[in-house]
């Protein structure tokens, strides 16, 4: 309970408030004190002087009646008067004897006395020895003051109350509503915990704090999900796509083992074999390549390259196995484009976007690459074929990772082609965008021009028509 | 040639071991880093194949390390479990001339071994290559067959003229895609095939001794004999 950080925080709140309280008091309350001994010395004094000039103009009987006027015309305790003699004989006055704490030496004391009907009270009183042997002791009760001062102190006590019990109050009601919505934070936490992903943080439509705290964490647990799910995707995945070569090397292994067939049926079975473990490898290597790259490790190895070289080059790669579907892959292009990137994962990445065009474009079908510098400072590489192209609904799942769609299905390859290309466009910080080309898929991804391309690029733009350096290619070969 | 086998997995040792007194080679075997480096530094061999990844204090690539120290230049084969670009860049820069990643095709092990002792024997590039009648001027870039001009794209050109660099040795689609087009990754597709067969279609068609021929399960070879 102490510890917790609401209360402790209201605590702390309701202790500094009663310091700048006491500290703007405690001046106060001195000066207030000082002035007021001081106008009192001043009074008494002057009384004092008053009844001495009496002294000197009527002797001490005259002061003695004088006193004894006064003191029947007033409240009793109001004003204490007394005159003694040399032998601190009371002579007049409202006092029955001289105090015991007072000495008859002139200054000012303070003293305690009882009065009828009022109990004890305290008194300032000055002393002033008139001629003679004569003493005068004049002296004023503090109850005048007592009210105020009352006042003043029950008016800070409750300042301090109020202050104390509101920041308590206020601490307790947070503590409450912010352990309430912790509380079900928590119970969601240990839910997720326990292996539910599904669960996600209340939220409410303010923007406190906590609010967009759970915002945040939500975004966090959906993307966890999504990765979760991925994985679990991918071990179905790879357990699916090995086991099938696995299952076959597995059936020819033990079906040489059992059949023992003569040396040549025997040798073209353990090309077979061998063939199936390539396989194996092969899916191994993609899915250590794609784990590579979204570790990001690899953007250590990006240089300035010609985007449109390379995808030249991959086009020119793949030109004569697409002739044997009788496709002359067109390649265009305004020029040569800088970009910064992994020269090895980018060929790899347009390969695998060629060697899909190819696999889905029906034959005497086209295929199309393109490197195009856009207004933006950005290179576009694109590359569509006229094959049946994607439907709406699995263009995004396609894009996901691990997806494997299921006209893949049948077709060879691992089916982590797209991933693939997906995850390098994100390590040069593009993405990959799926569009119709009715009929048939256009995939393209962009990436920032190298500074030396932006400037000419802007007088490009500037010439206005689109595509004004259009150099258009058929790289069929001869 | 003489290779040092310098690797501790007993099975993949014997394999190789096997494979390569049978292709014609003599080959020593150390199976922990200790042993391969105190072969490889006494005795003088063609090619060494250094296993990455040793028993014992020293590992594949101090190894190499200290071979290039102390000015040993024989080729050196880098055999590793570790696949990722990085690795293999870093294997490369200690000193190793090749890397080829586990599991392997000894068809892929044997060209390697057979291209880097070639690199070895320092190649003039401007010597015109012949293999029989086959004629290519690295220089003017022209190729004839008997006394037939062949027309060859660039590429093809430098396609055929890696392949009658290792005439006579086998040239695996890996070795090509690294070589010839600088592609270091698997196109799991049969591209290569498709320009050998282009190639070959230019260059043997018409002709009636095939001088680029398949080796199964393993790449090509350009060669005059059968």
């Amino acid at each position: 309970m102490i510890r917790s950080s609401a209360l402790s925080l209201a605590v702390g709140y309701v202790v500094l408030g009663i310091t700048a309280l006491v500290l703007f008091a405690a001046p106060l309350w001195y000066a207030w004190q000082v002035t007021i001994l001081e106008g009192r010395q001043e009074f008494l004094q002057a009384d004092a002087q008053r009844l001495a000039d009496v002294f000197r103009r009527d002797g001490a009987d005259g002061l003695k009646s004088f006193i004894d006027t006064r003191v029947q015309m007033q409240i009793p305790g109001e004003r204490i008067l007394l005159l003694t003699d040399a032998s601190m004989h009371p002579l007049a006055g409202n006092l029955s004897a001289w105090p015991a704490t007072v000495p008859a030496t002139p200054g000012n004391y303070t003293i305690k006395f009882n009065v009828r009907d009022r109990g004890l009270q305290t008194a300032l009183v000055h002393v002033t020895p008139l001629g003679g042997g004569y003493n005068l002791l004049v002296g004023r009760d503090n109850a005048l003051f007592a009210p105020l001062q009352t006042h003043f102190w029950y008016g800070l006590a409750a300042a301090i109350a109020v202050l104390s019990i509101a920041g308590l109050l206020i601490g307790l009601i947070t503590r409450h509503a912010l352990m309430s919505r912790i509380h079900s934070i928590r119970q969601t936490v240990s839910a997720i915990i326990h292996g539910d992903l599904k669960h996600r943080l209340p939220t409410q439509l303010n923007d406190d704090e906590l609010n967009t705290l759970s915002r945040t964490i939500n975004g966090m647990l959906e993307q966890i999900e999504l990765l979760v799910h991925g994985v679990r995707n991918v071990s179905n995945s790879i357990a699916h796509d090995l086991r099938t070569p696995l299952a076959e090397l597995r059936s020819r292994l033990e079906e040489l083992a059992l059949i023992r067939p003569p040396p040549e049926q025997m040798y073209s079975e353990i090309d077979g074999a061998v063939a199936d473990v390539d396989r194996v490898i092969r899916i191994f290597d993609a899915l250590l390549r794609l784990a590579e790259i979204d570790a990001g490790m690899r953007r250590s190895g990006f240089v300035s390259l010609d985007a449109t070289a390379l995808a030249e080059n991959a086009v020119e790669f793949y030109a004569p196995a697409a002739e044997l579907k009788n496709i002359h892959p067109l390649f265009r292009s305004d020029g040569p484009a800088s970009v910064l990137g992994d020269p090895i994962l980018l060929a790899q990445a347009l390969s695998n976007l060629i060697d899909n065009a190819l696999k889905y474009a029906p034959a005497n079908g086209t295929i199309e690459v393109a490197v195009l510098k856009r207004g933006d400072g950005t290179a576009e590489i694109s590359v569509a074929d006229n094959g049946p192209g994607i439907r709406d609904s699995e263009k995004s799942k396609v894009v996901e990772r691990f997806y494997r769609g299921d006209a893949s299905r049948g077709t060879p390859g691992v089916g982590l082609g797209l991933s693939l290309v997906q995850a390098v466009a994100k390590l040069h910080g593009s993405t990959l965008s799926l569009s119709d080309r009715e009929p048939g898929l256009r995939v393209s991804l962009t990436l920032p021009l190298d500074a030396a391309d932006a400037p000419a690029l802007a007088t490009q733009t500037q010439d206005g028509a689109a595509g004004s350096v259009l150099a258009s290619a058929t790289l069929a070969s001869s | 040639m003489k290779i040092l086998l310098v690797e501790d997995n007993e099975r993949v040792s014997q394999f190789v071991v096997k494979g390569l007194q049978e292709a014609g080679h003599t080959t020593d075997h150390a199976a922990n880093g200790r042993d391969g480096m105190f072969l490889a530094a006494s005795e003088p061999y063609d090619v060494i194949i250094m296993d990455r990844m040793l028993p014992g204090e020293i590992d594949g690539l101090a190894i190499i390390e200290v071979l290039r120290k102390a000015g040993k230049r024989t080729p050196i084969l880098i055999l590793s479990a570790l696949s990722e670009v990085d690795d293999r860049i870093r294997g490369l820069r200690s000193g190793g001339d090749d890397y080829l990643t586990k599991p392997f095709a000894f068809g892929e092990l044997l060209a390697r071994l057979d291209a880097l002792h070639r690199r070895a024997q320092a190649i003039n590039t401007e010597i015109p290559l012949t293999v029989g009648d086959l004629h290519m001027d690295p220089l003017t870039r022209k190729v004839t067959r008997g006394d037939r001009p062949i027309a060859l794209q660039p590429r093809e050109f430098k396609l055929l003229e890696y392949l009658m660099r290792h005439a006579g040795q086998v040239v695996t689609r890996t070795m090509l895609l690294e070589n010839v087009w600088d592609y270091h990754f698997d196109p799991q597709t049969n591209v290569v095939d498709v320009h050998i067969s282009k190639l070959r279609q230019k260059i043997d068609a018409e002709f009636e001794r095939p001088l680029l021929r398949t080796v199964r399960n393993a790449g090509y070879t350009v060669t005059a004999s059968d």
